[in-house]
């Protein structure tokens, strides 16, 4: 893009949404760079559009289009450890959907039509407000957009945690300016929009999730009754083996549906990482020892994993459910099964696994001290214990290789589980950024040597986590830019997107 | 995805009483205690609620992380007294530690003026 191109199109912004809404200084570009890089300049933008409506949208794709400007969509822009607010392609124009927060609720249908600039505390404060007996599923860092959250594949704690399942309907910009609504949506007036998935013919959902192929500026989403009853067990384990046996108890219940929430195994330095700094535990700079772990695990009396399990709805069925997972721990070698029991009535259970939006969790960015951030790797694996423990093994491995503290966690879906391999590091510290960027390159191609793919990933890696999908030489990446190229000819929106390239640009392709 | 360690919440937020219940005894979640105080008393304060309670009241990861930096007991920037507008705004633009730069799509110079002025308690 030229600066004649960029100023043109500036000016055609400022005319379509006012000026005070196009944003171009050098402080505007860094603000939507993404401050968790070393380097923010590799992904800056040129500049940042803000549009208060759907009419302002259309009217950007159009001038996009006329100039050949790529623009990147964000909703709120908080997808950190993702690329924040950053595009893939340096000096795209962020199209900034924050300012867009209509919120359309409908507490007897239990479904709420959400633009992309409502955050989850939005949405909490509304049903407060409101006093609407709906509970939210909020990601660990809760700061985000729901809608984007929910097109970007994220996930929470309750039975409603994949989120990109709870869609029902969008309303989307396309590439070329036109806007369409998807599902029951496609007739006028419809009332069953968000409440009747498919519509007639193919449904489209899910094929604006994770996606280029146009801009959503209305999202539905399905939001779970509050229930009679939340019950549980926190449990421990003493040995990092035991991973293997509790993966093989907790993946029946799931795959039958007795538990309906997405239990997650994680190790001793989640806690560490959120509650304290790394210098509170050790002066040294090389690998956590035995004499650390063991302090840790003192100090937050846990286990070596952790996982909390949660059973949902009447009493007496949440009650059922529980029984039935105490009787599969029973006579196993747990370290500590410790109940936890909300009943409606009682004072507000008060965390994620009642949709209670939350923040802290990301003061892990501070674990190094200093400017700190994170990255993670997050490969899907079969639902088995032996297939869990050798991934451990073997990441545990690069985690020691590459002098990283071992961060991770197993999260169990109905029939997979998602390992995640977070690393934390200081952005200051070049020397630790250039292990992080190398065990990343390992982490894929170890997981890619067992057949596991990642399931979302970081702006810098997308063509690589996008190249491990090899199937027939790469037959998915060109159905994929069949259809960027059909819906966007111009190549404007989100090139580099998952891996997906207009034409004119593949050669962008790392 | 971050899955994160929901049971520790405890220990920075202690408040887990545990209090009787209709059916059966209340066990408090360990993670009970996460939920802020959303409520203002102005539009100022409602705009530092939407705007920044998130991260700086009770529980957000400013107000944990400010809280390893100074007496914990003026982690939330409500209750300092030190502020001046100006450095509420630097702050806010330029970002301070892990604080993420606020861009002004997500916060307008106009709405940035109103909050500074709400936190400033300081005399410049």
């Amino acid at each position: 893009m030229t600066p004649s191109t960029l100023s043109a199109a500036l000016k055609s912004f400022r005319a379509a949404i006012g000026a005070a809404n196009v944003f171009a200084a050098d402080d505007d570009r860094r603000a939507y760079s993404d401050h968790y890089s070393p380097d923010e300049s590799k992904h800056m933008p040129t500049a940042a559009v803000a549009p208060a409506s759907v009419e302002e949208v259309r009217a950007i794709v159009r001038i996009a289009n006329e100039h050949k400007v790529p623009l990147w969509p964000i909703s709120r822009g908080k997808n950190f450890g993702y690329g924040g607010a950053a595009p893939v392609v340096k000096e795209s124009v962020v199209l900034d959907l924050g300012r867009m927060k209509k919120i359309e609720l409908d507490p007897d249908s239990g479904t709420v039509l959400v633009e992309p600039g409502v955050g989850f505390f939005d949405l909490y404060d509304y049903l407060q407000n409101n006093r609407i007996p709906l509970w939210l599923s909020v990601p660990g860092n809760s700061w985000g957009s729901v809608a984007g959250n929910a097109l970007d594949r994220g996930v929470g704690y309750t039975p409603y945690g994949d989120h990109s399942a709870q869609i029902c309907g969008l309303e989307v910009v396309l590439p070329t300016g036109e806007l369409v609504r998807t599902g029951m949506g496609a007739m006028s007036g419809s009332p069953t929009w968000l409440t009747y998935r498919n519509g007639f013919g193919p449904g489209w959902d899910q094929m604006f999730v994770q996606s280029n192929f146009g801009i959503v500026t209305k999202l539905g989403l399905w939001l779970m009754p509050e229930p009679e009853a939340l019950l549980g067990y926190d449990f421990e384990f003493d040995k990092p083996e035991d991973l293997g046996w509790a993966v093989d108890t907790i993946a029946p219940l799931r795959r039958e549906g007795v538990i309906r929430q997405a239990p997650s195994m994680g190790n001793w330095l989640r806690s560490a990482a959120v509650m304290t700094t790394r210098d509170q535990w050790t002066k040294s700079k090389g690998p956590l020892g035995e004499d650390v772990i063991t302090a840790i695990r003192k100090r937050f009396n846990i286990g070596w994993w952790s996982v909390q399990v949660r059973t949902y709805g009447h009493l007496d069925i949440a009650e059922a459910a529980l029984k039935v997972v105490a009787k599969a721990f029973a006579g196993k070698p747990v370290l500590a099964m410790k109940p936890t029991r909300w009943v409606r009535g009682d004072p507000a259970e008060g965390s994620p696994f009642s949709g209670v939006p939350i923040s802290f969790p990301l003061a892990n960015a501070n674990w190094h001290g200093g400017r700190g951030g994170h990255v993670g790797y997050s490969p899907m694996l079969p639902a088995k214990g032996s297939l869990a423990l050798d991934q451990f093994r073997r990441t545990h491995a690069l985690y020691e290789k590459y002098g990283m503290d071992y961060h991770a966690s197993f999260a169990f879906g109905e029939r997979s589980i998602t390992n995640v391999n977070q690393l934390l590091f200081d952005r200051d510290d070049p020397a630790m950024m250039g292990r992080v960027d190398a065990m990343f390159r390992e982490l894929v191609q170890d997981a890619r040597a067992k057949n596991y793919g990642e399931y979302r990933t970081h702006i810098e890696y997308m063509d690589l986590v996008a190249s491990t999908y090899d199937f027939g030489n790469g037959a998915l990446r060109r159905l994929n830019e069949k259809v960027k190229d059909a819906l966007d000819p111009n190549g404007i929106v989100a090139p580099g997107k998952s891996g997906i390239w207009p034409a004119a640009m593949r050669k962008e392709r790392k | 995805m971050n899955w994160l360690p929901l049971s520790l919440v405890l220990l920075i937020a202690a408040a887990a009483a545990q209090e009787p219940a209709t059916q059966g005894t209340q066990v408090r979640n360990a993670t009970g205690g996460a939920i802020q105080n959303r409520s203002s008393h102005s539009a100022a304060e409602a705009l530092f609620v939407e705007k920044c309670g998130m991260c700086h009241r009770e529980m957000g990861m400013g107000t944990v992380i400010l809280a390893r930096r100074m007496e914990p007991a003026k982690a939330m920037l409500e209750k300092r007294t030190d502020l001046v507008a100006d450095f509420v705004i630097a702050a806010a633009r330029s970002g301070v530690g892990n604080m993420p730069r606020i861009s002004r799509g997500e916060v307008s110079d106009a709405q940035l003026k109103i909050i500074s002025d709400y936190l400033a308690k300081a005399t410049p």
